[in-house]
């Protein structure tokens, strides 16, 4: 099944793309792939409505992997928000559990500390845990996965890409002389409240795929989750070698895409500043 | 509704409906049917208009993304480019100071009155190396070498030869004619 599955892809696919080990379609939350909408699809109601009961609708996106040749759609379903939890991921949940088994969303911790359940809600990158659902029944709520990122089904988006550019500014501590008291590497309390803002992201990618610099340049500039990350090792007193990890931003791609937008600070769910520590990086690299 | 008060949104909505010849020729158009035509022209009208609110603009698949591809393993970081501080921090200090300088140079003219010939020169060379930067900006960011290496490469050229233009252009006009301070103060008082 997935040998054909990968085998009519590649039918489909106009050329063939260079220097790639394996390649997988995905359908992308992108006018090429127009979505149909709920109107044109069926609605998963609330089993048994009560007579007082808050009726709200949410539109959420699907697509199905096992029918790559379908089109991406808007689902709705209708649920009483007295019976449902107050954040929009308790929604998910149910909606899961008692109208369609078949939705598929990425959730851990529902706290905000695990990043698992991002996505766009009501048009805004958000942990699905951390927001609350609008109490307003009469306005409908709608549900894509993070925008201008591969889809692997329904709301899970493929954050391969996000990773491996975390995991290229090495994101650990580099030292090679060893500690003067031979114990620990010591930090005064100013050197360690630089960091602060900064050892909270979770990497949740709301910041970056929010970015129309990284929508546009993806694959090369590395969008404000992961400058974030790089900043705060650039900034952490006990770390050597600064010099190459500044040497590793300086191009015109990995960091000079940024054009100070802001849509990163204004959507973060930790209500971190990346924005703030890409210009930090700017500034310590400016004039060198 | 401030979508309607956008004219791209009212021309997709118009152009959703049906066309008015083909409701004109249609033999059997009696009074019941009309009614009804109207009935859908307004739901036709309603629909592409809400469409038209979540969609800014038209859609034009113009650079449609492409199949997804990983370079090496999931595993592996992403490639780091070698450092090249003339693309990179170079780039970016002397983009700055060159903005920076254009805020004096702007606010000059109207303080003093006019600027001398010198400084009228600097200003038009500053703010022509500071528009072929933002217009380098723009091309970076919109055409992916990796995808489209000759339109890039072409674009950059057909750029590099706009600003000798304009640079010829200005030369001419800062030695044989009036200079653009000059030009702008008899413009702004014409």
């Amino acid at each position: 099944m997935a040998t054909s599955r990968a085998l009519s892809r590649l039918a489909l696919r106009r050329a063939a793309a260079p220097t790639s080990v394996f390649t997988r379609t995905f359908a992308t939350v992108s006018p090429s792939r127009p979505v149909v909408p709920e109107s044109q699809t069926s609605t998963a109601k609330e089993p048994s409505p009560e007579k007082d009961a808050r009726i709200k609708t949410f539109h959420i996106y699907r697509w199905n992997p096992d029918e790559p040749t379908s089109k991406p759609k808007m689902q709705s379903y209708t649920l009483d928000l007295n019976k449902t939890g107050p954040m929009m991921l308790d929604a998910l949940i149910r909606i899961k559990n008692e109208l369609d088994p078949t939705l598929t969303f990425r959730r851990s911790c529902r706290e905000g500390i695990c990043g698992s359940c991002a996505m766009n809600i009501d048009g805004v990158n958000t942990l699905a845990c951390l927001c609350r659902i609008p109490t307003e029944t009469t306005q409908e709520s709608r549900v894509y996965p993070l925008p201008h990122m591969y889809v692997v089904k329904d709301l899970v988006p493929d954050l391969t890409n996000f990773y491996k550019q975390y995991r290229s500014i090495k994101p650990y501590l580099q030292r090679d002389t060893p500690p003067p008291d031979g114990r620990e590497n010591r930090q005064s309390k100013a050197e360690r409240r630089k960091l602060d803002g900064l050892y909270e992201c979770i990497l949740c990618a709301c910041c970056s795929t929010s970015c129309p610099s990284y929508w546009w340049n993806q694959e090369e500039y590395l969008g404000p989750a992961v400058l974030l990350q790089s900043y705060r090792w650039i900034a952490d007193s006990r770390d050597e070698k600064t010099q190459e990890r500044q040497d590793a931003l300086n191009n015109s791609m990995s960091l000079y895409r940024c054009h100070t937008i802001l849509n990163c600070s204004r959507v973060c769910p930790k209500g971190l500043n990346p924005g703030l520590a890409i210009a930090e990086i700017k500034k310590s690299m400016a004039f060198t | 509704m401030a979508t309607l008060a956008r004219p791209m949104a009212l021309r997709q909505a118009l152009r959703a409906l049906p066309k008015p010849s083909h409701v004109a020729f249609r033999p059997c158009s009696t009074l019941i049917q009309r009614p009804l035509q109207q009935h859908f022209v307004k739901q036709a009208l309603q629909n592409t208009t809400k469409a038209v609110g979540f969609h800014a603009t038209i859609q034009r698949s113009i650079l449609p993304p492409e199949p997804q591809t990983v370079l090496g393993t999931v595993n592996d970081p992403a490639p780091v480019p070698t450092p090249s501080p003339t693309h990179g921090n170079y780039h970016w200090s002397f983009e700055r100071l060159i903005s920076a300088g254009l805020i004096p140079l702007t606010i000059a003219p109207f303080v003093g009155g006019s600027l001398n010939p010198t400084l009228d020169a600097v200003f038009c060379a500053t703010m022509l190396v500071h528009s072929h930067i933002g217009f380098q900006a723009i091309l970076i960011d919109y055409i992916p070498i990796k995808r489209m290496p000759g339109v890039r490469k072409f674009f950059m050229w057909l750029l590099n030869a706009a600003t000798v233009v304009v640079g010829i252009g200005l030369y001419e006009f800062e030695t044989n004619d009036v200079g653009v301070t000059e030009a702008i103060k008899k413009l702004w008082h014409a």
